[in-house]
């Protein structure tokens, strides 16, 4: 399994301590996309929010993928950055619809159905 | 690749069908746009067909860990889904539809959005059915993903109403942030065990647990992503979003709603713990503690708060919001007991057979509602159509009498939510609590035994108050929707909880059947052996 | 579990597979239902409902006439699907199988003959005596009565106790919808609900009788339960005169079920809904209140007979409760002047007659008595109904008279003569046969006062003939005289039918004769109520064919259970003790009968009975005829009644005081139950609901309150603010994933 980019030749394998680094990068950027995402309250700003969490995992995953040398976490990536390319496009849809709505950009602002 | 063509045919139609639906859904001929939701229906019905015809096999590591659900899985969801499609037809563009045959507005294709809207139905239910057949983490996540991203539109454009709009924004937001969260637990399962495919990553997780325990990197990616997945079967404590969002989108969306991401998180969560414990039943070993401590502790919170906050509400779709929340907490019981040797021990025969009895009661209730709408449409303030469905529980006091198909509809339909003996529902969660109890989660079962007594207090208001009510004034502001084949799908509900409970049996065997291994007929006799079952003797004499 | 349709039930001993077209015979009647909801769903206005129906049912009747013929002397089941299966360890008690599967032997197959074939012609009868009500109404009398006959299918053919208890409660729901068919008469609506009411206690009684079959032999199905060790054991034991051994749970077991067969066959203490019940119409009364459902109980007993053998006091309950049945529904019935009223109470006694015989533990008396008292009863009740829909429901024999004699009615006249005649047991009628092998038995049988029965029996036999024939004489004979009666049967609509009903307004009534359909069906009925008599001699050596097609079944368990029987099969040899329950030779238990001898006036009762109770029968028919006869009948002794409402029956009544008064008012049981139930019941519930109030209601309260203020501890976190609910995502993720990896790591 681990053995596929090594016979093709690649340079030798990441050590654990490089992966941590990127680990540790990686988890601040999730959890400060996750505060972000908490304390802001344009529509705008969380959705950029969930996209940095989202690159959070895609960071995790090029450098478990380097890490294993094989490609899967790569391809991973890809899919992961199409995803995230579709609900940008939802969410600027629905940002267009909400601000034609009520000509305010903040999250608060929808808040009538509760309990 | 043939092979795994083989099987994906019923995604394939679907897919096909969303194209021309996509197409024809943009025709100028009012007729053949009416048939976007006959094609969504028959493509879903031919899903149906192809999925009972597959049989997966085990050998050529094609499949996920339980190939015998595919069948199953994705013959329940073509079945549930043609219920919701003929409740959703129509929802949409309907007073567009109503000017334009009046002749008071031109044709303008970009103001329909009836092509879309189904198109992004059957999306929703392909993504759906790929959940079911995933074999790795990125399949699942695409999947997971294009069964959601559809459902954040559909609310969002379902009424002209703003609080469809606020059920949409609440909904992509909060569902973004899931997504997030599980994404990046795939990322860190990836990370501990070197593989993104299902089967290996279950060979490597026996493997650690046969070292020094999981890893931690392994252990933090299952605990996320298991929290991550709470949010499309709105479990505690990402079950936040699920009242406004059920309250705010029309009530056909609703009934979509609690039945596709539910379906699709739990097919999730048992991929996911098939990965990581229990293999084909007795013979693997059970969820790692702090798995199954975590879904414990998710459980029990889930059906509580589901079932106390549902009691507080007077609006019917909040109410069924609530208890939908609570029936995830009942049927993760089913995902903590694992796989069994017979159906009454096995609780993922007892969530697949659930999901079948949750989909079609809880279709038949919504389609209730969706049945009674305001005598009169109202303009909204960007000018549009606006049919208000029911909503207030007020709306169906008295409705056995006034409109006795759908009282009736909503009494055997909320009987059988309730658990109610000799209905579906009943039979549905007793292997709930015998394969709690087999499992030894004894605490866990007494939990869900008195939130079910907890229910009866919300449903037995929707089973008294058309049953044994007076219809007040507010009831009076309702009548029955032209679209016929709402108050259809009520009455298929309820014949269907009925006939459901006649066939108790045989249905109960197929969800069993479906977490059987499948293997080649070379492997066949192992799978007799490893798996004896009762229906060797029935009546043995003893 | 497996998916297999058709599977199977069982490789237990003697238990075969029947074929599954079988299944056809319960199926018809279901689709018979699916079509008449759809006929109601599409607002059907014709007569449709009613074809299918009797189409349906003469299916079914085809198919139960094809299985007799195939399978009868062979006990087999078959299995529709498995309906549902638990199990929760692999323990003896611990897997509970109810599967839809159907159990067909002679008894089943006895009873599915006579209530398919009942069925069939009612429907068509019906068809005719409904038709005032096409549309709606209609509709829903035929949705209900196929329902009935689903139900009743089910209960009889179930091969699980658990089968025949959902059977059971749909053929109650069936009677509640159908005597509440009028449910815009008062007395309709409180009938139904007395006759649901009541239902209930009985049905309270059959649910624990089955739980607790469960709890103790560990299965529900009849195949298991009738070939399991334990119950072998038992009835060695009892057989051996080992009584006290049997347990006290199998004991109460049959207890229990005899409580349920007692609501629903009304006997007493729990009749009291039948006679209201004929507020229904009258093809119902005579299918569901005379023929079929009371006879579930009757059923329940001979099909659960091995059980009832272990019990020591069961069946002994069973003979005495029958028996005063019997006396005080035949004392009611002489009182009455509803003729429907007094068929009832007749069925309420006959009925009392058939449990005397089960318990006689001759299976074959009661059971023959069921089958001969289906068609000559089902014939009484469509006879006056034929009556009532003739005469604008008019139902009070002081007001009838003469019908023997207008145009129209003699095939009305001549079903009801022959069904009299049966009832009031005149020799050579099937009537007579079957009550003389109960009142024989009743001699023949030593037991706990047996022969006082015996005696009590024969007399009620003399009154149930002269009732019977009060009837006849007064309504059928005499001058021609009636009044209409103020209603058309019941009806809602009153005018619509067009028929005579306006004219009596004005003076005029014109009684419509029945139609071609009404009369074919009487006139089938009364021959195959003639021809009943015939099945005696099928196989005369074994009682008669109900008797050679019962020894097949477990319902033969002749002389079994009885202490002093018991006793005596230890001293007549071997031969006896070691039988199991179904292969007893019937020629050792005919030898038996003269070595217990229970005689009558010191001779065989088999023979003298045939003497005895056709001297009471016709004793009673004479007193009829001479109290109620119309003048010129034969002239002198009989007859002089020349009038419809006065007979010379009034001068004795008056000598006898208060008596006919009193049961004329059915003894006042009704208010006796009132003053002794209702009353207290209230004031108890006064005093409970104070309780209630204080206790009860205040940990109810806790416990709906407990829910209550958790919810609104949770609601605010529901606050509908976007980020409030991320904030809570966010935090709750943090929070559990903390306190998971703080417990377990």
């Amino acid at each position: 399994m681990i053995a596929t980019l090594a016979q093709a030749g690649f340079p030798e394998a990441m050590s654990g301590l490089t992966l941590y680094h990127y680990l540790f990068i990686s988890a601040v950027m999730f959890v400060l996309g996750l505060i972000g995402f908490v304390t802001r309250r344009n529509l705008i700003v969380m959705f950029l929010c969930t996209e940095m969490m989202f690159q959070a995992s895609g960071i995790a995953l090029v450098a478990f993928s380097r890490f294993y040398l094989e490609y899967t976490g790569q391809v991973f990536v890809i899919f992961v950055l199409t995803v995230a390319a579709a609900e940008a496009a939802m969410a600027l849809a629905l940002v267009v619809l909400l601000f034609r709505r009520n000509e305010s950009l903040d999250g608060s602002v929808w808040s009538l159905l509760k309990g | 690749m043939a092979e795994k063509l083989a099987y994906l045919w019923p995604e394939v139609t679907l897919f096909l069908a969303t194209c021309a639906v996509m197409v024809i859904g943009l025709s100028p001929s009012a007729a053949v746009r009416r048939l976007c939701p006959l094609i969504s229906g028959l493509s879903l019905a031919a899903a149906g067909i192809f999925a009972i015809g597959t049989t997966p096999t085990l050998a050529d590591g094609a499949e996920g860990l339980m190939p015998g659900m595919l069948p199953y899985a994705k013959a329940i969801i073509a079945a549930v889904g043609i219920l919701i499609v003929m409740l959703l037809a129509g929802t949409v563009d309907r007073g567009e539809e109503e000017e334009l045959a009046a002749g008071v507005r031109k044709f303008d294709p970009l103001r329909l959005t009836s092509g879309e809207f189904y198109a992004f139905f059957l999306f929703s239910l392909t993504g759906l059915m790929l959940t079911a057949s995933a074999d790795s983490l990125i399949w699942l996540f695409l999947a997971l993903e294009l069964t959601s991203l559809p459902t954040y539109v559909m609310v969002t454009i379902s009424t002209a109403r703003s609080r469809a709009k606020e059920a949409g924004v609440k909904y992509f937001f909060l569902g973004a942030l899931g997504a997030a969260i599980f994404l990046y637990g795939f990322a860190l399962i990836y990370g501990g065990t070197g593989s993104v495919h299902l089967g290996e990553i279950h060979h490597q997780i026996t493997l650690q647990m046969a070292g020094d325990g999981l890893n931690g990197i392994t252990l933090a990616g299952l605990l996320i992503s298991i929290l991550g997945i709470g949010f499309k079967i709105a479990a505690v404590p990402m079950h936040y979003y699920t009242a406004d969002v059920y309250q705010g989108a029309a009530t056909p969306v609703t009934a979509m709603l609690a039945f596709v991401p539910k379906t699709a998180g739990f097919l999730a969560l048992i991929l996911l713990c098939s990965a990581i414990g229990w293999h084909y039943g007795e013979t693997g070993h059970a969820l790692p503690d702090t798995i199954r401590l975590l879904l414990w502790v998710m459980a029990v919170l889930t059906m509580t708060l589901g079932n106390v906050l549902a009691i507080l509400q007077t609006s019917m779709k909040r109410m069924l919001a609530y208890s939908s929340i609570a029936h995830s907490g009942y049927m993760l019981v089913g995902i903590i007991a694992g796989p069994g040797a017979t159906f009454t021990e096995s609780g993922i025969s007892a969530v697949l057979f659930y999901l079948l009895t949750y989909g079609v009661m809880s279709t038949g209730a919504f389609a209730v509602i969706a049945s009674l709408e305001r005598t009169h449409a109202e303009r909204t303030q960007t000018g549009e159509l606006a049919y208000d469905e029911a909503d207030s529980i007020e709306a169906i006091r008295g409705l056995a009498r006034a409109k006795p198909l759908l009282g009736w509809s909503m009494v055997i339909c909320a009987l059988s939510m309730l658990g109610f003996p000799l209905t579906v529902g009943f039979f549905g969660k007793l292997p709930l609590f015998t394969s709690g109890i087999a499992a030894g989660e004894l605490p866990l079962v007494i939990v869900l035994g008195i939130n079910s007594a907890i229910a009866a207090f919300y449903y037995l208001r929707l089973v008294s108050y058309p049953l044994f009510d007076e219809a007040g004034d507010e009831a009076g502001g309702f009548i029955t929707t032209p679209m016929r084949t709402r108050p259809a799908v009520a009455a298929i509900g309820a014949v269907g909880v009925l006939a459901m409970t006649v066939f108790a049996g045989p249905l109960m065997g197929l969800a069993h059947d479906a977490v059987q291994p499948k293997l080649h007929d070379s492997d066949a006799p192992i799978a007799d052996e490893a798996m004896p079952t009762e229906e060797a003797e029935p009546v043995a004499a003893k | 579990m497996m998916i297999s349709p058709l599977l199977a039930a069982a490789d237990t001993a003697g238990v075969g597979v029947a074929p599954a077209w079988v299944l056809a015979i319960p199926f018809l009647p279901m689709l018979a239902v699916v079509l008449t909801t759809l006929c109601a769903i599409s607002k059907n206005k014709t007569k449709l409902p009613a074809w299918i129906t009797v189409g349906c049912l003469a299916g079914s009747f085809v198919v139960t006439m094809l299985a007799f013929m195939t399978l009868s002397g062979e006990t087999n089941t078959v299995t529709a699907w498995r309906w549902f299966d638990l199990s929760w360890g692999d323990g003896v008690g611990q897997q509970m199988v109810a599967n839809l599967g159907f159990y067909i032997d002679n008894l089943s197959l006895l009873w599915m003959m006579f209530v398919t074939g009942l069925a069939t012609l009612i429907a068509i009868y019906a068809s005719e005596y409904m038709e005032h009500d096409v549309g709606k109404g209609y509709t829903r009398f035929f949705f209900a009565f196929a329902l009935f006959v689903f139900s009743m299918l089910c209960l009889v053919m179930g091969d699980n106790l658990l089968l025949l208890y959902l059977g059971w409660e749909g053929v109650g729901l069936c009677s509640y919808l159908l005597i509440g068919y009028f449910y815009k008469k008062p007395e309709a609506v409180a009938a139904a609900k007395k006759a649901f009411i009541v239902n209930r206690i009985g049905d309270l009684g059959l649910a624990i009788g089955v739980m607790l079959t469960f709890v103790h032999f560990g299965t529900l199905e009849y195949a298991e339960l009738f070939n399991s060790a334990q119950l072998q054991g038992y009835i060695a034991a009892v057989q051996e005169g080992r009584a006290g051994d049997v347990p006290l749970m199998a004991q109460l077991i049959a207890v229990f079920l005899m409580i349920g067969a007692f609501g629903k066959s009304a006997q007493f203490p729990l009749y009291v809904w039948l006679p209201d019940a004929m507020e229904g119409p009258t093809p119902v009364s005579a299918l569901i209140h005379a023929a079929t459902m009371v006879t579930a109980g009757l059923y329940l007993i001979a099909r659960m007979l091995p059980v009832f053998l272990v019990s020591e006091w069961a069946l002994p309950v069973v003979a005495w409760v029958g028996t005063i049945t019997a006396l005080l529904a035949a004392t009611i019935g002489m009182a009455q002047f509803d003729i429907k009223r007094i068929m009832a109470y007749s069925t309420v006694s006959q009925l009392g007659y058939m449990f005397a015989g089960l318990a006689f533990l001759t299976s074959t008396g009661g059971v023959f008595h069921v089958v001969t008292h289906a068609f000559f009863k089902a014939l009484l009740f469509l006879c006056c109904g034929a009556v009532m829909h003739g005469f604008a429901g008019q139902l009070d024999l002081r007001k009838l008279s003469g019908l023997w004699h207008m145009k129209g009615w003699r095939i009305v006249s001549v079903g009801m003569l022959i069904g009299c005649l049966n009832l009031a047991g005149v020799p050579f009628t099937a009537g007579y046969f079957s009550k003389d092998m109960i009142l024989a038995e009743a001699f023949v049988t030593p037991g706990y006062g047996y022969s006082l029965l015996g005696w009590v029996l024969l007399l009620t036999a003399g009154m149930t003939a002269y009732y019977t024939f009060r009837v006849f004489f007064r309504v059928f004979t005499g001058p021609v005289q009636f009044e209409a009666g103020d209603e058309h049967h019941g009806s809602d609509d009153h005018g619509q039918d067009g028929h005579a009903h306006e004219d009596h307004a004005q003076g005029h009534f014109h009684p419509h004769a029945p139609g071609i359909r009404i009369n074919a069906v009487l006139a089938t009925l009364s021959v195959l109520a003639v021809l009943a008599a015939g099945l005696y001699f099928v196989s005369p050596d074994k009682h008669g064919w109900v008797g050679d097609m019962l020894e097949e079944s477990t319902a033969h368990n002749v002389y079994t259970a009885d202490h002093s029987a018991a006793a005596m099969f230890v001293i007549d040899g071997d031969t006896h003790g070691a039988h199991g329950h179904d292969d007893h030779g019937h020629a050792d238990d005919h030898a038996a009968h003269g070595a217990h001898g229970g005689s009558i006036l010191g001779m065989d009762p088999h023979k003298v009975m045939y003497y005895v109770s056709a001297v009471f029968g016709l004793t009673g028919i004479l007193i009829a005829a001479w109290a109620h006869g119309p003048k010129g009948l034969v002239s002198g002794f009989i007859g002089g009644r020349v009038e419809a409402g006065k007979c010379r029956m009034d001068g004795v009544a008056a000598k006898l005081g208060p008596i006919p008064r009193w049961a004329e008012n059915k003894w006042y049981v009704d208010e006796f139950y009132h003053f002794i139930l209702v009353r207290p019941l209230r004031v108890c519930s006064h005093i409970f609901h104070m309780i209630d109030k204080l206790l009860v209601d205040g940990l109810v309260n806790l416990f709906g309150y407990l829910p209550r203020l958790l919810g609104r501890g949770a609601q605010p976190g529901q606050s509908g603010v976007l980020h409030g609910y991320a904030l809570s995502m966010a935090g709750g993720v943090g929070v559990i994933l903390f306190i998971v990896v703080m417990v377990t790591l």
